[in-house]
């Protein structure tokens, strides 16, 4: 399967052929979710994955043959892939135990370990709260003990770590 | 979870879909603009002493400054619709062309002879029914823009807001320049930078949130 035949599927598919289109989502769904296993903890990849199958979906009319498909839907899984880091922010921490992964070790440690080169990136006091709380699963009480930080400070520096980090990804930065 | 029952709906659903095209949408803004000329022009909106106006620099610094800004803020916007496309680099010229109207109207300031009092030259009063006028006259520019950024795939969405929000104010100023009486290049740099900033902040504020995809 080369990129030319994903492109003239989509193309097809934006002309309606729904063959093409089952063909060119069924391969979208296996790169989509290698490209986000290497990026988000495994708890996240499904949703980010039907989240931009969804996207290539609605904004299908945006690709043109001329360019590939290749980089339109990398496009569009880095947006998703921002856009992850940024909900990250917004989760509640206190929940998060209960989301951490515990069947997929392989997948969790890709993943830990592509976060990690992005985290080096950060301020070493935003990067140590986001490593043990968002990757290894500690809570917020906890995080604060370990690093010597208060709780309300915890939260400060994940919120402004993750900003930060979606900030440095949408400037180019990436894990590969 | 496996995507397959996604993939099933998603291929039920599908329908032929136009590709977009950034030609189309220029046409569709320029066409806009026309319209909104054509209504200004028969609201009898034309300054009186047009002749006179278009033998003066100042004129035709703030026309020329206004339409390249507006031409690389619209191009700007409708190629960030492709995702794989960045409106950073064009965000970059449009500080670039401010930066170089800015001091262009400055060396045309400059030549400008004779002790004028700063507060009567801005002339506040006229200047912020300037900047008023330059955010009603953006509304419909604006307003279409975002239409056809909702419609879009920007994968920078404040960066397209930004690049749109120029394009509408630059065009507000734009129009507005037939009706103004005012050439002095101060009161324009003062008077239409805030017209204009407040329609680009606004866009820049209430875009990404519209078009979230």
């Amino acid at each position: 399967m080369t990129e030319a035949d994903w492109s003239r599927w989509m193309a097809a598919a934006q002309n309606g052929d729904a063959d093409a289109y089952r063909h060119v989502l069924g391969e979208a769904s296996a790169w989509l979710r290698r490209y986000f296993q290497r990026r988000l903890p495994p708890s996240m990849v499904d949703d980010a994955v039907q989240d931009t199958l969804l996207a290539v979906h609605e904004k299908r009319h945006t690709f043109d043959p001329a360019q590939g498909f290749a980089p339109w839907i990398a496009a569009i899984a880095r947006y998703k892939w921002i856009d992850r880091l940024r909900a990250m922010r917004r989760v509640d921490m206190t929940s998060l135990d209960d989301e951490l992964p515990v069947m997929d070790h392989e997948n969790a440690v890709t993943a830990a370990h592509a976060l990690e080169r992005l985290l080096t990136l950060l301020k070493p006091a935003q990067a140590e709260v986001i490593r043990l709380v968002k990757l290894q699963g500690f809570s917020i009480e906890e995080a604060a003990r370990l690093t010597g930080q208060s709780a309300a400070l915890v939260k400060v520096n994940i919120h402004r770590g993750l900003g930060r980090l979606s900030d440095v990804v949408m400037r180019g930065a990436d894990v590969d | 979870m496996s995507t397959d029952p996604l993939i099933g709906r998603l291929t039920a659903e599908l329908q032929p879909v136009r590709r977009q095209s950034p030609r189309r949408a220029a046409l569709i803004l320029a066409m806009l603009c026309i319209t909104e000329i054509i209504v200004l022009l028969s609201l009898g909106w034309m300054r009186p002493d047009m002749p006179r106006a278009m033998g003066m620099p100042s004129f035709w610094w703030k026309t020329a400054s206004l339409t390249v800004i507006m031409m690389i803020g619209a191009t700007t916007t409708l190629r960030s619709l492709n995702p794989t496309r960045s409106p950073r680099p064009g965000l970059r010229a449009l500080g670039y062309v401010v930066l170089a109207a800015l001091a262009a109207g400055w060396m045309i300031d400059a030549a400008q002879v004779g002790p004028i009092v700063l507060w009567r030259r801005l002339d506040p009063v006229h200047g912020l029914r300037c900047a008023r006028k330059i955010i009603e006259l953006s509304l419909p520019v604006a307003l279409a823009l975002g239409v056809i950024v909702r419609r879009g795939a920007s994968v920078d969405p404040r960066g397209t807001a930004w690049a749109a929000g120029s394009a509408a104010a630059a065009w507000g100023a734009l129009a507005f320049v037939m009706a103004c009486p005012f050439d002095d290049p101060l009161y324009v740099a003062v008077w239409y930078s805030l017209g204009c900033g407040v329609v680009s902040l606004v866009t820049r504020l209430a875009l990404p949130w519209l078009t979230r995809w």
